[in-house]
């Protein structure tokens, strides 16, 4: 004994250095907040004169702690005046180590533990908490017992436990206690939860921290004695942590992912308020998935800030109607001589969306013009003489380059914009300019390069017209955001 | 050549692009030399015209389907019906011109039906499928049906995956024959 209990005192100070003491600290927080309630005046006595408070996971066991209830120890072990990791009760195997009254489990008698009894206690532990506690409670326990072996494992020295790791891990999943199961599943299963999270991240960053001195076997006592601790208390904390939506959250990932658990008994708990049959969880994650694609092709598609899932399929269906439109226009000028618009207009839908700023450059747009312009005169006949020149120099300036004739609108207050949109904007604002808006519709939006000016202009003066006729500057505005949509290229 | 099935930001176009653009650039050429053929009288008339955008718009997707490749549902589709169309106007002569080859052709088909068979009929229990296809959505989405080659026998979720890619595509494409046009002009 006397060796061990050296030991013992030499382990203690080094993992007093290490920064994983999280057992240390939630215990000595757990007695400054809830003292009176926790029969701790035990652990007062077993750790405040051993351990050092470590310096971090300061924010994580706060949180913890914050959604302590009322403790209920008694819950846990199911027996009052009892601590989660106190096996010595209910287990009628005789170990002698085991039967030790808790005011006498103090370092000192920990290296009395041979350590095949270690494994031992970690599943008179579970037992334990199986046999007495509520099911779910005892389930967040019996995970830290999981996790406890796991340790164990790890103490082990790894490579010639990894048998005797699968021999004790499936245990607990085998046992009768089917509510056991399925919430043992939840807590270690349910990796979205976030108290899941923290819990199995400070385990294994404690088990890992520890790893280097793990080596060394007569070192495992402590380190057991360490996973056990705070395993048990971090155990109950989740318990009161887990009574109230966290119970949720955990059983939730499990309702929601039920194909993953893959025990004997998958059996799924809902949310609430939501079926568990297999197709509702189909349609969840189709609804999902199409969710995410939605998110995709909203970057896709520009000004596409509508949240509205029918309003933005309508902005994909413009999108891709106006990009087909544009590769049609684009094919068409190539050829040159684009003066044979009819056959083509007649081809081309009267669709508004690319009437503003495909001017493709082509050898034969001045024909085309020339040639349609006759056609588009008698249409822009009502308009005034100031406005043919515009249209005639906004043109012109199209066929160089399609930024400087748009800032040559803009000098002169106009801008460019799709003709439904002056349409709806015309009708909107003002009522009498009905002519012009037929004018608009009989016009067709795009042809070749021929059309392209005489279009343009047409919403062109529309917007000016009815800016002057009413002063909508909003209308202005707005139109500006339209225009700005065809400048990314 | 990265995985096309992803749709956010890690679209590589720039494999597409330069096989676009080499296909394209063939198409024209060989129109152009179709085009020299032909009688001077009859080059200009409208019909000879409206022809000849057909030629250079198919030309335009087929050259894009083809850099795309097979992967996608949207371009097997339009190759195929790019394939179609050329048999009914122009005869046999254009067989060769997509350079995918014939010798997809009887594998691509089934597969694709096959492919989409079994996705539509997967959903036919969905209650969500058909809650979308009756709605005010249902319209819509088979409005984008008609728009997205080969969208016909798509199930949402597959629609607007084909949709995403199929935009970049377009889009690359336009570009990409402006600037075409414009080097040509110049």
């Amino acid at each position: 004994m006397q060796p061990c209990s050296r030991e013992m005192q030499g382990m203690s100070s080094l993992l007093n250095a290490s920064s994983s003491q999280i057992s240390l600290e939630d215990l000595q927080q757990q007695q400054s907040q809830s003292s009176s309630s926790i029969q701790g005046s035990q652990i007062h006595q077993i750790h405040a004169s051993h351990y050092e408070p470590p310096p971090s996971h300061d924010d994580f066991l706060e949180q913890m702690l914050s959604t302590l209830g009322p403790p209920s120890w008694a819950d846990l072990g199911g027996q009052p005046g009892k601590v989660p990791w106190d096996t010595t009760t209910t287990v009628p195997d005789g170990n002698g180590p085991n039967n030790k009254p808790r005011d006498d489990e103090t370092p000192d008698n920990v290296p009395a533990f041979p350590f095949d009894e270690s494994a031992n206690l970690a599943s008179k532990f579970r037992n334990h908490q199986i046999s007495g506690g509520c099911g779910s409670k005892s389930a967040a326990a019996a995970a830290a017992a999981m996790m406890l072996q796991h340790q164990l494992m790890l103490a082990r020295g790894g490579g010639a436990a990894g048998a005797g790791e699968t021999g004790l891990v499936p245990m607990p999943l085998s046992l009768s206690n089917g509510e056991f199961d399925r919430s043992q599943n939840d807590v270690v299963d349910g990796s979205s939860s976030d108290v899941t999270l923290r819990f199995k991240h400070c385990t294994m960053d404690s088990a890992l921290d520890l790893w280097p001195a793990l080596v060394r076997r007569r070192t495992s006592f402590t380190i057991l004695r360490h996973a056990i601790d705070f395993g048990g208390s971090m155990a109950a904390q989740q318990n009161y942590g887990a009574s109230g939506p966290a119970m949720n959250q955990t059983q939730a990932p499990s309702g929601s992912s039920g194909a993953q658990p893959a025990q004997p008994r998958p059996r799924v708990r809902a949310r609430r308020g939501q079926a568990t049959d297999p197709h509702s969880i189909a349609e969840r994650l189709r609804r999902e998935r199409i969710a995410e694609r939605m998110k995709a092709l909203q970057e896709l598609v520009p000004n596409a800030n509508k949240t509205d899932k029918a309003s933005m399929l309508d902005e994909i269906i413009d999108y891709v109607k106006f990009l087909q439109l544009q590769v049609k226009v684009l094919s068409m000028s190539r050829l040159g001589g684009a003066a044979a618009v009819a056959p083509l207009v007649a081809d081309m839908s009267p669709e508004g969306n690319g009437g503003d700023c495909i001017q493709a450059n082509s050898n034969g747009g001045t024909h085309g013009r020339t040639s349609n312009g006759n056609t588009n005169n008698n249409q822009t006949a009502s308009s005034n003489d100031t406005m043919t020149v515009t249209e005639h120099q906004v043109a012109k300036l199209m066929e160089e380059d399609m930024g400087s004739a748009m800032q040559y609108l803009q000098g002169k207050g106009l801008c460019l914009m799709p003709i439904s949109l002056a349409t709806a904007i015309s009708t909107a604002t003002c009522h009498t300019r009905n002519p012009m808006i037929n004018n608009n519709h009989h016009h067709p939006p795009i042809g070749s390069n021929g059309e392209g000016p005489s279009s343009p202009s047409m919403s062109v003066l529309t917007v000016q017209s009815a800016t002057t006729g009413n002063g909508a500057a909003a209308a202005d505005g707005s139109v500006k955001d339209a225009a700005s949509v065809s400048q990314p290229w | 050549m990265m995985n096309p099935q992803r749709l956010s930001l890690s679209f590589s176009s720039t494999s597409y692009k330069y096989r676009f653009v080499q296909g394209f650039i063939r198409a024209l050429k060989r129109i152009n030399r179709q085009k020299l053929a032909t009688s001077l009288l009859s080059r200009s008339s409208p019909t000879e015209i409206y022809k000849r955008y057909l030629k250079v718009k198919s030309a335009a997707d087929a050259s894009m389907a083809s850099a795309v490749g097979l992967r996608r549902a949207w371009s097997r589709a339009l190759l195929q019906r790019i394939r179609d169309q050329e048999r009914i106007n122009f005869g046999n002569k254009y067989y060769k011109y997509c350079p995918a080859g014939t010798r997809i052709r009887g594998k691509s088909t089934t597969f694709t039906m096959i492919r989409n068979i079994k996705r539509s009929s997967d959903d036919r229990n969905c209650k969500d499928q058909e809650s979308i296809n009756n709605g005010a959505l249902g319209w819509k989405a088979n409005e984008l049906r008609k728009l997205v080659p080969g969208g016909e026998a798509m199930d949402m979720c597959n629609l607007l995956d084909e949709t995403a890619h199929y935009i970049k595509c377009l889009a690359t494409q336009v570009k990409l024959m402006k600037r075409i046009a414009d080097f040509a002009s110049a």
